[in-house]
């Protein structure tokens, strides 16, 4: 999911805890935007720091001057043997950066069926990578390359991965019980910053710094739970949204770092990058902040309701809003079905909207 | 049909006028190098237009209206080819940039003149529905707009990735060169949070020109820095090809309108939240990825924006006071009612009409300009026009001003980070004085 969506679900999750909006509300307190932050932290930690501390067993360097597609396509498919020797083994590929707003493209594939690597480079993109027509390489036999590799292999997008701007995508290469090799795209990304026993151990920290340094505050007898506790609930629930988000994806999670080793895969029910689902969540978490202020509203038995109508709020600003969009998703999901189906084979040569998942600038 | 009547009756008809003379001028206006558009409507009504004690109050209402319609719609155009007057012109300005490079700005500005018509368009249907859900939209979340403000803070900051490509075998070395912009996009929120602080606090201008006591700041962290950028860049405006139609479809069109309405609306309102803002958020929940959607829900964001803030002043009974031009005609409107709602929607649709009948001739006529006038000239001329006019409204301090706010708006430059980090200078101390800490700032900044 987008980093917004993951912000503005851990700020509705706050935002069901009374004392937090009466705190926001009376005490000009921050603490809403806790969620929020909780709620983005976990790529936070992934994109800004782990991925820079990750390091590779195999990394893909083309040289723009000799470019060659099979030199690509071997050292990847030297990474996939050491695999299939030692059990894992990861390979890094970099992006080729010729000017301030120039990069030179390439794309890698699997293919399970044939049990190769594929590569082949492609045209000359800008950063907003729109390619320059015409700027493919000229040689045949450098422009693609197929390298075969021994063992079999499968990955959770059986797609291609555009590698043009910034930095280049990461994968990791694990052999299975079953003799196969598994493909895991982006290795450093939503492994322990994802878990659920990080969410736990960063909100006891924070519980135990609120317990010793917040006060109970006024009009305790209100609350159910006492206000140092508020602030590590949040803290966990914002970063659990954030894990339970992402798990509808393809990618998934790695729950109970460090004692389950891998990433799970996902419930698959949407791509992260897709329209649809990210605005979904959005606009879910709106209504639940709009609907949590304004029965939570200070003196409410003096302040006229915002929302006088709960019934016809959620009807006409949620049911219909859900009902339109369900309606558009499932005919995008049918159409995308339609065109599998008319395919049958893997297509390396075009894109579609779960492998845009595999795509390190979407993610 | 009574909203026509309304429109159509002998009574309203100089209000039509009014509107159309308010887009013809911000064709001028718009043409003002760099400068915000409040600021440039504050002095165009205040200083040129002596005569307005001679109008009526619906008559300024029909001008400010016409005018501010007109600048949102056409402003895109000098902005494409000149250069950007405020952040929520700098956050479209930077892709389209690269239509321009690619030939293709007249597509680009057009596109965005769609989602502007579009996102106005959406406004009039919604008028009726905002009679109905802005009041209690506005009371609850009256008591927790500081809370808001400084999500969006946090958003800002958070959601800047590294941009850094080095690809050394230290994996430090990594780290430091990603971190090097985000460091850099924090610096930049953080030097124009205390530079928003000081000019709030202890302005250098003079008091008769208080009102423009923020135009300074803006021409120093927006438009200097991106004519200095424009004079020392050493490419050239490639042969703009003026396209019969647009690659668009029915399916693009709304998700572009959709979004851009949507972020409009959040920072119209939002107190100080902007157009680009709104737009980054809006685009953001909408997962948007095609950079035709993203040109034409940005012209849908600004315009909504600009013209929304506006509205809301209109809704009976909301008091809604949102931008400058509010706050401009605030003296003269004494009471509003369900009619000069309607006729402001009525004044807003035939704006919308006229400004997109004047775009294609206006760009093409700017294009004619960039081919025919090297553009360095321009930004030039442009820098020649700004410095002075600065001087004649702020004085010496305006000037100081600007030269330390041209320092901090040179920092996302030099280092391609987010620009959008320079609207701490508003968002920080203002989040911060709602929530009751501005004081506290004040005495450790030591300007207490």
């Amino acid at each position: 999911m987008k980093g917004f969506t993951h912000f503005i679900s851990g700020i509705a999750v706050a935002s069901f805890f009374p004392q937090a909006v009466h705190m926001a509300s009376q005490e000009q307190s921050f603490i809403l935007c806790l969620g929020g932050v909780f709620g983005i932290l976990p790529d936070t930690l992934d994109f800004k720091f782990a991925r820079y501390f990750h390091t590779s067993d195999f990394e893909v360097r083309p040289d723009p001057n000799d470019l060659d597609a099979r030199i690509i396509a071997k050292t990847v498919a030297e990474s996939m043997e050491k695999a299939a020797r030692d059990g894992r083994s990861t390979v890094q590929l970099h992006t080729m950066q010729l000017g301030s707003n120039l990069w030179r493209s390439y794309t890698l594939g699997f293919d399970s069926k044939t049990n190769e690597v594929v590569v082949e480079l492609g045209p000359l993109v800008d950063t907003g990578q729109v390619p320059f027509e015409g700027t493919e390489p000229k040689d045949p036999e450098k422009l693609t390359a197929r390298v075969k590799v021994s063992l079999p292999f499968f990955q959770e997008f059986d797609k291609k991965s555009n590698i043009a701007i910034m930095s280049g995508p990461c994968f990791e290469f694990v052999r299975r019980d079953d003799g196969r090799l598994e493909i895991v795209f982006l290795p450093w990304h939503r492994t322990w910053s994802h878990s659920v026993t990080l969410g736990i151990v960063i909100s006891l920290l924070v519980a135990l710094v609120s317990y010793l340094v917040v006060p109970e505050g006024p009009n305790a007898a209100m609350y159910t739970i006492p206000r140092w506790l508020v602030y590590p609930l949040i803290v966990f629930l914002g970063s659990l949204v954030h894990i339970v988000e992402d798990s509808t994806g393809f990618m998934g999670n790695n729950l109970f770092w460090p004692f389950t080793k891998d990433r799970t895969s996902g419930l698959g029910f949407m791509s992260a990058a897709e329209a649809i689902p990210n605005f979904f969540f959005v606009w879910t978490s709106i209504i639940c902040i709009l609907f949590n202020l304004d029965r939570f509203r200070w003196a409410p038995d003096q302040v006229a309701a915002g929302i006088p109508h709960p019934e016809t709020f959620f009807f006409w600003f949620y049911a219909v809003p859900v009902a339109v969009m369900a309606y558009f998703f499932l005919k995008g999901k049918h159409e995308k079905d339609a065109r599998k189906a008319e395919k049958k084979e893997v297509d390396f040569d075009s894109p579609t909207a779960s492998e845009r998942e595999t795509d390190a600038s979407v993610v | 049909m009574s909203l026509l009547n309304l429109l159509l009756h002998p009574e309203a008809l100089d209000l039509v006028y009014f509107t159309i003379i308010g887009v013809l001028f911000s064709l001028f206006v718009s043409f003002l190098p760099a400068l915000h558009i409040y600021n440039i409507l504050g002095i165009f009504l205040m200083l040129v237009l002596k005569f307005e004690a001679g109008m009526s109050a619906m008559q300024l209402v029909a001008l400010c209206t016409g005018m501010v319609v007109g600048y949102s719609i056409l402003n895109t155009v000098p902005a494409t080819y000149f250069g950007p007057g405020d952040e929520s012109l700098s956050y479209y300005v930077l892709p389209s940039a690269h239509w321009v490079a690619m030939g293709r700005g007249y597509e680009s500005v057009i596109l965005t003149g769609v989602g502007a018509v579009g996102g106005l368009v959406l406004l009039a249907i919604s008028a009726p529905v905002f009679l109905w859900v802005l009041p209690g939209l506005k009371s609850i979340t009256s008591p927790h707009m500081f809370w808001i403000i400084m999500a969006v803070i946090a958003y800002i900051l958070m959601s800047e990735w590294p941009k850094g490509v080095s690809q050394s075998k230290s994996t430090w070395a990594n780290f430091f060169e990603g971190w090097k912009f985000l460091s850099v996009g924090l610096l930049t929120f953080f030097l124009s949070g205390v530079l928003g602080f000081i000019v709030m606090s202890k302005t250098l201008v003079p008091l008769e020109f208080a009102f423009q006591s923020i135009t300074p700041v803006f021409v120093g962290l927006y438009a200097i820095p991106w004519l200095i950028t424009n004079i020392i860049n050493a490419g050239t405006i490639p042969h703009q090809h003026e396209c019969r139609s647009l690659d668009l479809d029915w399916d693009l069109f709304s998700r572009g309108i959709f979004g851009g309405f949507l972020g409009g609306f959040f920072a119209a309102f939002v107190p100080i939240v902007t157009a680009g803002i709104g737009g980054l958020m809006a685009g953001h929940a909408t997962a948007q990825r095609d950079s035709r959607l993203f040109v034409m829900s940005y012209g849908t964001c600004k315009t909504v924006y600009y013209v929304g803030s506006f509205m809301l002043f209109f809704i009976p009974g909301l008091s809604l006071t949102r931008g400058g031009l509010a706050w401009i005609v605030t003296p003269v409107v004494a009471t509003l009612t369900m009619k000069d709602y309607a006729l402001f929607v009525g004044m807003m649709l035939v704006a919308t009409g006229a400004s997109f009948m004047l775009l294609m001739p206006f760009t093409r006529a700017c294009i004619r300009l960039v081919e025919w006038i090297d553009y360095h000239l321009i930004s030039w001329v442009a820098m020649f026009i700004t410095v002075p006019m600065v001087y004649y409204f702020t004085g010496w301090g305006g000037i100081a001003i600007m030269t330390v706010a041209t320092g901090i708006g040179l920092l996302p430059v030099l280092f391609q980070a987010r620009r959008m980090n320079l609207m701490g200078v508003l968002l920080l101390p203002v989040a911060l004085n709602m929530a009751g800490y501005g004081n506290d700032v004040l005495r450790l900044l030591g300007l207490l």
